[in-house]
């Protein structure tokens, strides 16, 4: 029996209505587990409750239904350590690179003795090694975001939250840091909830593949992708998953209208 | 650059030439020249004036009245400026008071204060803090509101104590309206602590202003005038502004 990393049941989160006299609801009984050690991605269209849906599990936002349950990797009661990338980098501009990942340490309450090799190694692992003493605003957006990444691995978190993290970057540099970060992986096997609204970007990285509708959100196709990892992003039998998941993604959307 | 120092050197040769003229055309009395002057201020320094003390015994005495009320209005106004830009019952409850606090004229409220406790050095301290607190309490409520909401939602999504979140994340953003606060009421503080020290205070700059006043000599009174400007143009810019720029080390120049 895999372990789960995540254990989300009957979660429910209403919003209230501009007027402020009711409450419509955004996530409607939502269940999904992730198993320890996957790359699973949600994709939905824009505006569907997926970044709230990571600012509940990351506890930053509070749900009125269900419950969320992230499961430590070491079997212990301690609390779960969650990783979060954003889709902007929301690095601290006036620490530099080295203290930005240091403050995630500090606020996981990481040993102190450990942090220099922490950051050298999530450093290097992003490709950045080099740049501890810089300031972000004096890099560029992608490598901001490197930044980002390195401080999420860096607390070797239970589960690594991603809310579109490319979706800010040029296509070019979006693309390699897609390749990028699927070598990575190679190194670090955090498990990651990955939201996005590009079923392309969604196939190619995960091995989980979940499709949200919209309002209220919840999931209504599950997709393992079994194709060996590291992928080529040309690779043909991705482009026919993505086909696949567009018409029936479509399908669905006309059926909500109806 | 070295253009811009000769066009400075130039502007202040001609401005020391043109207050020479005037004082000729003149007279002394009315217009003492610039070397009468600085030979009044150097002598200043070195022979005890009335009261028997050195210019730098008043310099001391004003820097220090200066240092005292500025760190508690400081301290005072970035406290509840905080509280109030944080604390939304807070600011519903009292943010009336601050228009009220900043329209008092500064001179009523040293009168007040002279009136509240005769002209001793505490109710001279405490009308400089009565009028600058005000405007540094505004400058933080400003801060407050202008925090980024997804910064701290990051520090909370890394669970950061509520210590770690103040120390990392928060001052360092109301760090430009801490400087702009610091700036303005250092400007007031300095100036109403002459305006004290002119109408009451024993000692200081401000009170050897009222002094040579009223003995009508023109001479010591610009001399004091004078040193008083260097004194606080050599604080604001070679001290304050070499803060700002440590402080501000992780902003990328950009060209103007």
């Amino acid at each position: 029996m895999p372990l789960n990393a995540v254990e989300i049941e009957g979660l429910g989160k209403t919003f209230p209505t501009p007027s402020g006299l009711s409450r419509f609801a955004v996530i409607k009984s939502l269940s999904l587990r992730i198993q320890r050690g996957t790359f699973a991605s949600i994709v939905g269209p824009s505006g569907c409750g997926k970044s709230t849906l990571l600012n509940i599990i990351a506890g930053i936002e509070p749900h009125d239904l269900g419950h969320v349950r992230i499961i430590p990797q070491d079997g212990t009661n301690a609390a779960a350590r969650i990783g979060y990338v954003f889709q902007s980098p929301r690095l601290l501009n006036w620490l530099s690179v080295e203290d930005n990942i240091k403050f995630a340490l500090e606020a996981q309450t990481i040993d102190r003795g450990r942090w220099d090799e922490r950051v050298q190694k999530y450093l290097e692992m992003v490709g950045l090694s080099g740049q501890e003493l810089n300031y972000p605003l004096k890099l560029s957006g992608g490598m901001q975001q490197r930044v980002a990444i390195a401080r999420a691995l860096a607390i070797e978190p239970d589960i690594l939250l991603m809310d579109e993290p490319f979706s800010h970057l040029d296509e070019i540099t979006a693309r390699k840091m897609r390749v990028d970060l699927m070598h990575i992986l190679e190194h670090a096997q955090p498990t990651i909830l990955f939201v996005t609204h590009s079923l392309r970007e969604a196939v190619f990285l995960s091995e989980e593949v979940y499709m949200m509708s919209v309002k209220p959100a919840r999931i209504f196709k599950h997709l393992r992708v079994d194709i060996p990892r590291p992928r080529e992003p040309e690779d043909p039998r991705l482009f026919d998953l993505e086909k696949g998941l567009v018409k029936e993604f479509f399908a669905v959307l006309e059926r909500d209208q109806q | 650059m070295t253009k811009y120092t000769l066009l400075r050197l130039v502007s202040i040769i001609s401005f020391l030439a043109l207050w020479r003229l005037g004082s000729e055309l003149s007279s002394p009395k009315i217009l003492p020249g610039p070397v009468a002057i600085g030979e009044t201020i150097i002598e200043n320094f070195v022979t005890p004036g009335p009261e028997g003390k050195t210019a730098w015994f008043h310099i001391g005495i004003t820097l220090a009245r200066i240092l005292v009320t500025f760190s508690i209005a400081m301290l005072a106004g970035i406290t509840i400026g905080l509280i109030m830009g944080l604390r939304r019952r807070v600011e519903l409850a009292v943010g009336y008071l601050i228009p009220v606090a900043l329209t008092i004229p500064t001179l009523l409220a040293v009168f007040l204060c002279v009136l509240w406790f005769g002209f001793s050095e505490s109710g001279g301290l405490f009308a400089v803090v009565l009028t600058v607190t005000p405007f540094v309490t505004v400058n933080m409520l400003a801060g407050s509101k202008a925090l980024d909401k997804e910064l701290i939602d990051m520090a909370q999504a890394f669970k950061a104590k509520r210590s770690l979140l103040i120390r990392k994340v928060l001052i360092w953003q109301l760090m430009p309206y801490i400087f702009s606060a610091f700036r303005y009421a250092f400007g007031m503080t300095w100036k109403i602590v002459a305006l004290a020290e002119t109408f009451g205070l024993k000692f200081g700059i401000g009170y050897m202003f009222t002094f040579w006043f009223e003995q009508f000599n023109m001479v010591q009174v610009m001399a004091w005038i004078i040193l008083f400007v260097a004194l606080m143009l050599i604080l604001e810019h070679g001290l304050i502004a070499r803060v700002e720029e440590r402080v501000f080390a992780w902003r990328p120049v950009h060209a103007l």
